[in-house]
């Protein structure tokens, strides 16, 4: 019960990064509720799939791959393009943390020399990174690329 | 005939081509490279081609999505190219105001900081940080410098006010702080329709947009890497 509460409070904050962001890329105002919903679904999809044990980049991938789905509906319904809703939806799951850990490391190892405790985190947190960020770009493209098959536009 | 170059790729090809036919040409090529496109028209047996270059332009979801209205609009009764001419030039940017835009942004990246596990007083520290930083950008921009100065500059100015969360142990997750506020920077769009492009096999779209993404990236992490060299990252 407390965690089923925990993650709906969670997804309501990574709702917010999802509209603000939207609000940068000046997406229609019509459109921001969704990207709210969109963006608070990615991230909560996604902690249910870690909590049974999926690793994070499987688990990425899998909520990523949902709301390309969920865009296709929505974009056909609303008339307007799918990245519109995708893109801020997945931005609450950007691995920002890994990311800068890995550059904190980098710097650490110019100026007080290599270690090996340096080197692998810098090594760990540089894979996680990117392959987090390839699985968020492939799950966006996995719709897209079943409807080019059909050689019929979406809107 | 006319052409709007917005965000995509695969889109704009299917659009214009879409239009052409909904105006009554025959048929209409199209091809594109990062800096311009050449659009061929074909009307009975006579061609036109003409080529655009494409400026670089902020990120305007809301321009698309009014091309996007247009050409359905002009599939449903064709040959109507007064109508089409008249909205193409009634395209208006809708800004969000500045009031509402940055303490948005702030409160995003203060949400993402609360996400990864900072506690209040780095919750409160990212909000300024990334308010600062927007005010930075969208000022920066005004002034038409390039966008990779901006993106660094404000790094920089993200991670020095970011920084006062090591001031006399004030929040006691500083790393979660300085990485969180930064993330106003992510170029999110570019990367995602680099992909996009490639998979659908325009590949030198692609490519262009990847590095251009890379570029952006590579000058806000020489930002961030600036101020922490300035105050030797343990803060001030």
């Amino acid at each position: 019960m407390m965690a089923w509460f925990t993650l709906l409070v969670n997804s309501l904050w990574a709702a917010i990064p999802a509209v603000g962001f939207g609000m940068i890329f000046n997406v229609p105002r019509s459109a921001l509720p969704l990207c709210a919903v969109g963006g608070a679904f990615t991230y909560g999809f996604r902690d249910v799939l870690m909590h049974n044990h999926l690793s994070i980049e499987f688990s990425t991938f899998i909520a990523t791959t949902a709301i390309g789905i969920i865009g296709v509906f929505w974009s056909r319904r609303y008339a307007m393009p799918r990245p519109v809703y995708t893109v801020p939806s997945i931005i609450p799951i950007i691995p920002g943390t890994y990311a800068y850990e890995m550059m904190i490391s980098l710097v650490s190892m110019n100026t007080d020399g290599v270690t090996d405790a340096l080197l692998s985190s810098f090594i760990q947190n540089g894979l996680h990174a990117v392959s987090i960020l390839f699985a968020i770009a492939f799950g966006l493209v996995l719709p897209s690329m079943y409807y080019t098959k059909r050689q019929k536009p979406i809107i | 005939m006319l052409l709007e170059y917005g965000a995509e790729s695969r889109l704009i090809e299917q659009l214009s081509s879409r239009l052409g036919v909904a105006l009554g040409c025959t048929s209409i090529e199209i091809s594109l490279i990062p800096s311009a496109i050449v659009l061929t028209t074909l009307i009975g047996d006579s061609s036109v081609t003409t080529t655009r270059r494409a400026h670089e332009q902020p990120i305007n979801m809301s321009i698309v999505h009014q091309i996007v209205t247009i050409c359905l609009a002009a599939e449903k009764n064709t040959r109507d190219i007064i109508i089409v001419e008249r909205k193409l030039d009634n395209i208006h940017s809708n800004p969000y105001p500045a009031w509402l835009l940055i303490p948005i942004i702030g409160l995003s990246c203060a949400a993402f900081s609360h996400l990864q596990g900072a506690d209040w007083p780095g919750f409160w520290i990212t909000f300024l940080a990334a308010s600062v930083g927007m005010m930075v950008r969208r000022e920066l921009s005004r002034r038409n410098y390039s966008l990779l100065i901006v993106f660094a500059f404000t790094a920089f100015v993200c991670t020095l006010i970011a920084s006062l969360a090591f001031y006399h142990g004030l929040s006691t997750s500083g790393r979660v702080v300085l990485s969180s506020s930064v993330l106003l920077l992510v170029p999110g769009f570019p990367y995602i329709n680099s992909m996009l492009d490639a998979f659908k096999g325009y590949i030198s779209m692609g490519w262009g947009r990847w590095t251009q993404a890379t570029l952006l990236t590579l000058m806000s992490s020489l930002g961030i890497m600036l101020a922490m060299g300035l105050l030797d990252i343990k803060g001030w």
